[in-house]
């Protein structure tokens, strides 16, 4: 086991040093003059443009100049935001709890509603609920999810009130950000101070339960198409057969012995999801505006924020590829074939 | 009374517009501690009447009988829930491709281990000890070790074993090995075979042993049927099914048997397939392939006859050749 | 022993088999047995057509503002003319006019960018096959390093640089398809580059280009024109997105995404500004999406098998 990590990892660090090629070349790629485009000012005067030139290594060949980047990633120095001039690991880490809050739930949503109606639709295929299931499961897959965020909002938010239309929490409520997570927070804050911050937790639910529902949407409908199609792949396998001449429950012969199976496709997928999830961040975040990554790297690029897009291009890159790898080990995991290849 | 007793079985499969029938008419009586061959071409209709015994066809095909039953229980009528008392228990069943009959995600230990544990609650050590003595059982070596082994990472031989041990973990009161060897090599398949035969008469199993190969049932089943298309061609005790066969099919079959055949210059082949869903004849339907196909055969399907050694489908069996 | 004669069955199933239907009429059996991808294809040919003949279909010029008819409903509801059927925008402008010229833009930029994705796809993606040594491997890190970006935020990275527009919008989208190509003619320009056929052209002498492209590449076509079908539906998801951000084509331009960049505004007053652009998207993108299920299964006969 712990080789086949190490084999993954040597598959992972090519990646990693290709995407901080990609960032660093983004810069340069814009066109016009990189004093103006790393500073964000029109410096007039030859000499502060020289001198600015210097001071950002721009003077030097290029190969250095991608060695010096390398030297300050590895060194924890991620640049500074040209508006707000916070560092963009700070405004990252800050903002990132929110759209991990939101993604976590949308793949909840997506991944135990999408594995049921797979489940079921390959149980009874062939069925109505196959077919309605399958029907929805594309409509899903062709959403415009920021059509479909305004959509909801039209009719949950303005329409019945029930949901608020944007934002984590409401203004009434003051609640200091420890684990940077609003539910835990409220929840935490609702339990120490119960008369004041009295109905904080579902307050944030509220908020969240949209925003979720549109990111998970997508991740939902190719969850459920992967389920059934790998569910009835397996289902015809001889081990099924076998696990049903044990005379076991047909339950335990779906959940144990076919889903088991079923799950190693199904996993992989989910884990392409990740990528989905945060190209899905930035219209959802923008719809609701939720304070997360997303909405930061838009309002960012309109900005013309470039160290902020750099980098923070490369935060979410790097963190797409993270999450492929915990998968290619969990994926290790349930499929005992792979773990063994030598 | 019987330990199996089928009458008048049918499955039919497709939809109601446009059925077919995979097995048609079929009767069968298994006794206790007997070896009972069933031999037919693939697509005979073997399989599925022992599949259609054991509740595994899953709805996917409609059964009809006059009687079912197995050890005084009316299959027939048994709840699904009550059925899967009995399979996987009393009546167990292992399957032709070990390679692909074993989960690849969970143990061998565990596959045995699970049906012990649904079957007679055994838990903790008496659990674990029980499933290695299986594994002893069958002969497997290092069987301690081999407990936390994949099915990917045993061969072909190794994984029948495994899958005989989970079959007869619970003394099981019938046994139906359905192609046991033909997946594997010629030289495992003689010991696969011997181990079989040594459990059956060790535990006083019943035996129903699916096949395509008559030389296997000659030397170790007491009775026989032939399938063809579904229906029981002729059945009888093996060694006068082997002495004087009555079904033209029968004396094909025998006669495709190298050792059968000695002295002809080469092994005889009935020509052409057993008929798919389109191509039925009307008449008998080995009526075109068959060597002494007559008007009749064509025109008219021959019913099982009842005969002092059992019975044949022909309406011109072979022992009396002068109405020919 | 038994000397028999050959069986009529067999003869008369050598007829039947005789009469093989043609690869164009098999296909369309296989296409038509879909009901799904029949309603998808028309569909699409609807909309082809109403792209094909806007000036002609579309009431109105889509970019002219009519002030005295701000944000008139559509001509069922109460308050709606016949003037304008499906209502107007917030500037007077005609929606179904825009709708009708939008379904130009965004069949434009679906078709390009696929073009632009598939051609050099395909050529690199069959380089990698035939050398998949140092450049094949240099080849398939690259694409790896592009998958590992999320699509939608690699596209508006290079917006970014580039800058908002029409071309810049099918080139972003391009990028972003251009890895699924090269990984789907590699692995299947791999498959094939083993079979005999392949080995007898290059011991009958054939060069590398009619290898490359005469012998290997037709029998790679099935994937690729389903996987072809699939990234049009979504370059057009992506038009839309980018241009909902801001990011794409710019207005007044009629473009379906551009046209709801705006539409959040107006969700308590005018219903029509917001759903109608969104589902005439919806519509088209799953109209494609059952089309390329069809031909899947039309095209694909082992993924036909498993469906």
């Amino acid at each position: 086991m712990f080789s086949f990590i190490l084999r993954r990892l040597g598959l992972l660090l090519p990646t990693f040093f290709g995407i901080t090629l990609i960032t660093f070349g983004l810069i340069r790629l814009i066109p016009g003059d990189p004093v103006e485009v790393m500073v964000g000012e029109r410096t007039l005067d030859p000499q502060m443009h020289a001198d600015a030139m210097h001071r950002l290594g721009l003077d030097k060949p290029i190969y250095l100049q991608y060695v010096d980047y390398l030297h300050n990633l590895a060194t924890g120095h991620l640049g500074e935001s040209l508006v707000t001039k916070d560092s963009v690991w700070k405004e990252f880490t800050t903002l990132f709890p929110a759209t991990l809050e939101l993604a976590v739930m949308a793949m909840l949503f997506a991944a135990v509603f999408g594995l049921l109606a797979g489940v079921i639709a390959a149980i009874k295929r062939g069925s109505i609920f196959d077919h309605g299931v399958m029907g929805l499961a594309l409509t899903g897959f062709s959403m415009p999810i920021f059509w479909w965020g305004l959509i909801l909002i039209m009719f949950f938010s303005v329409k019945l009130g029930w949901t608020p239309v944007s934002g984590r929490l409401d203004l009434a409520f003051d609640i200091a950000p420890r684990t940077g997570f609003m539910l835990i927070d409220a929840w935490l804050a609702e339990a120490a101070d119960p008369s004041l911050n009295a109905g904080a937790f579902k307050d944030a639910l509220k908020h969240l339960i949209l925003p979720a529902i549109v990111l998970g949407t997508i991740p939902l409908a190719v969850i459920a198409r992967m389920t059934r199609s790998s569910m009835l792949e397996v289902l015809r396998e001889d081990y099924v057969r076998t696990a049903r001449a044990k005379g076991l429950s047909p339950a335990r012969v779906i959940f144990i012995h076919t889903l088991r199976n079923a799950m190693i496709p199904v996993l992989t997928v989910m884990g392409l999801q990740v990528g989905t999830l945060m190209g899905g961040a930035v219209l959802t975040e923008t719809i609701f505006s939720w304070p997360g990554i997303g909405k930061w790297l838009i309002d960012a690029i309109s900005r013309r924020d470039y160290p902020v897009v750099q980098n923070g291009i490369l935060m979410v890159a790097t963190l797409v590829i993270l999450v492929n790898f915990i998968v290619d080990i969990l994926y290790g995991i349930a499929n005992p074939r792979i773990r063994h290849a030598k | 009374m019987s330990l199996l007793q089928i009458k008048n079985l049918s499955v039919e499969f497709g939809s109601d517009k446009n059925p077919f029938r995979a097995v048609e008419g079929l009767d069968l009586t298994v006794d206790q501690g007997e070896i009972v061959g069933i031999v037919g071409e693939s697509g005979s209709g073997k399989s599925v009447t022992m599949m259609a015994m054991m509740g595994l066809l899953e709805g996917q095909g409609r059964i009809v009988a006059d009687q079912l039953e197995f050890d005084g229980k009316n299959l027939l009528t048994i709840s699904a829930r009550e059925r899967r008392k009995i399979v996987g228990k009393d009546i167990s069943m292992i399957f032709q491709d070990p390679m692909t009959a074993l989960n690849p995600s969970f143990t061998v230990g565990y596959q045995i281990m699970e049906v012990l544990k649904l079957h007679q609650g055994l838990r903790g050590a008496a659990l674990k000890a029980r499933a290695l003595e299986l594994m002893e059982m069958v002969e497997i070596p290092a069987a301690a070790s081999r407990l936390s082994a994949y099915p990917h990472q045993l061969s072909g031989g190794m994984s029948q074993r495994v899958a005989i041990a989970m079959a007869i973990a619970c003394n099981p009161k019938l046994l139906i090995a359905d192609e046991p060897t033909t997946a594997l090599d010629v030289t495992i398949q003689a010991q696969i075979m011997e181990l079989l035969v040594s459990l059956q008469q060790s535990q006083n199993m019943a035996l129903i042993l699916i096949t395509h190969d008559l030389a296997v049932v000659a030397e170790v089943a007491q009775r026989l049927a032939v399938m063809y298309a579904g229906q029981v061609a002729e059945m009888g005790k093996v060694p006068d099914i082997f002495r004087h066969p009555t079904h033209p099919y029968t004396e094909a079959l025998l006669k495709s048997i190298p050792e059968h055949s000695k002295g002809a210059h080469r092994l005889s082949t009935l020509p052409g397939i057993v008929p798919g869903q389109y191509d039925r004849p009307s008449g008998c339907l080995l009526s075109p392939r068959c060597p002494y196909v007559q008007e009749r055969c064509r025109a008219e399907r021959p019913a099982l006859t009842p005969l002092p050694q059992g019975a044949v489908r022909c309406h011109f069996p072979l022992y009396d050749k002068e109405s020919r | 022993m038994a000397n028999v004669q050959a069986s009529p069955v067999a003869t008369a199933a050598d007829e039947v088999a005789l009469s093989y239907p043609s690869p164009l009429k098999e296909f369309w059996q296989g296409f038509s047995h879909n009901k799904g991808a029949v309603a998808g294809l028309i569909f699409m040919i609807a909309i082809a057509v109403s792209a094909l003949l806007a000036p002609w279909l579309a009431p109105y010029n889509p970019i002219e503002q009519y002030r005295d008819a701000i944000l008139a409903p559509p001509a069922w509801m109460d308050g709606g003319t016949s003037r304008f059927l499906f209502g107007t925008d917030e500037l007077g402008r005609d929606l179904l006019s825009r709708l009708i010229h939008g379904a130009r833009l965004s069949l434009l930029i679906g078709l390009t960018s696929v073009v632009m994705a598939m051609v050099p796809g395909v050529i690199l993606g069959l380089i990698a096959a035939f050398f998949p040594k140092v450049l094949g491997s240099l080849i398939m890190r690259l694409m790896d390093i592009m998958m590992a970006l999320p699509a939608l935020l690699l596209a508006v990275a290079i917006v970014a640089i580039l800058g908002p527009g029409l071309i810049n919008t099918m080139i972003a989208i391009a990028i972003v398809a251009l890895p699924a190509y090269v990984r789907l003619t590699r692995a299947s320009a791999m498959t094939e580059l083993n079979r005999d056929y392949v080995t007898a052209s290059r011991v009958a002498g054939a060069g590398l280009l009619r290898l490359m492209f005469v012998c290997v590449l037709p029998n790679c076509m099935a994937p690729l024109i389903v996987h072809a079908t699939m990234s049009f539906s979504s370059a057009i998801l992506e038009a839309a997105a980018l241009g909902f951000l801001g990011l794409g084509v710019q207005p007044p331009t009629p473009e379906w995404g551009t046209m709801l960049a705006s539409a959040r505004d107006y969700i308590e007053r005018a219903w029509w500004v917001v759903t109608l652009p969104g589902v005439t998207i919806l519509l088209s993108v799953l109209a494609i999406n059952l089309m390329g299920d069809g031909l899947r299964d039309a095209l694909d006969p082992k993924l036909k098998r498993a469906a």
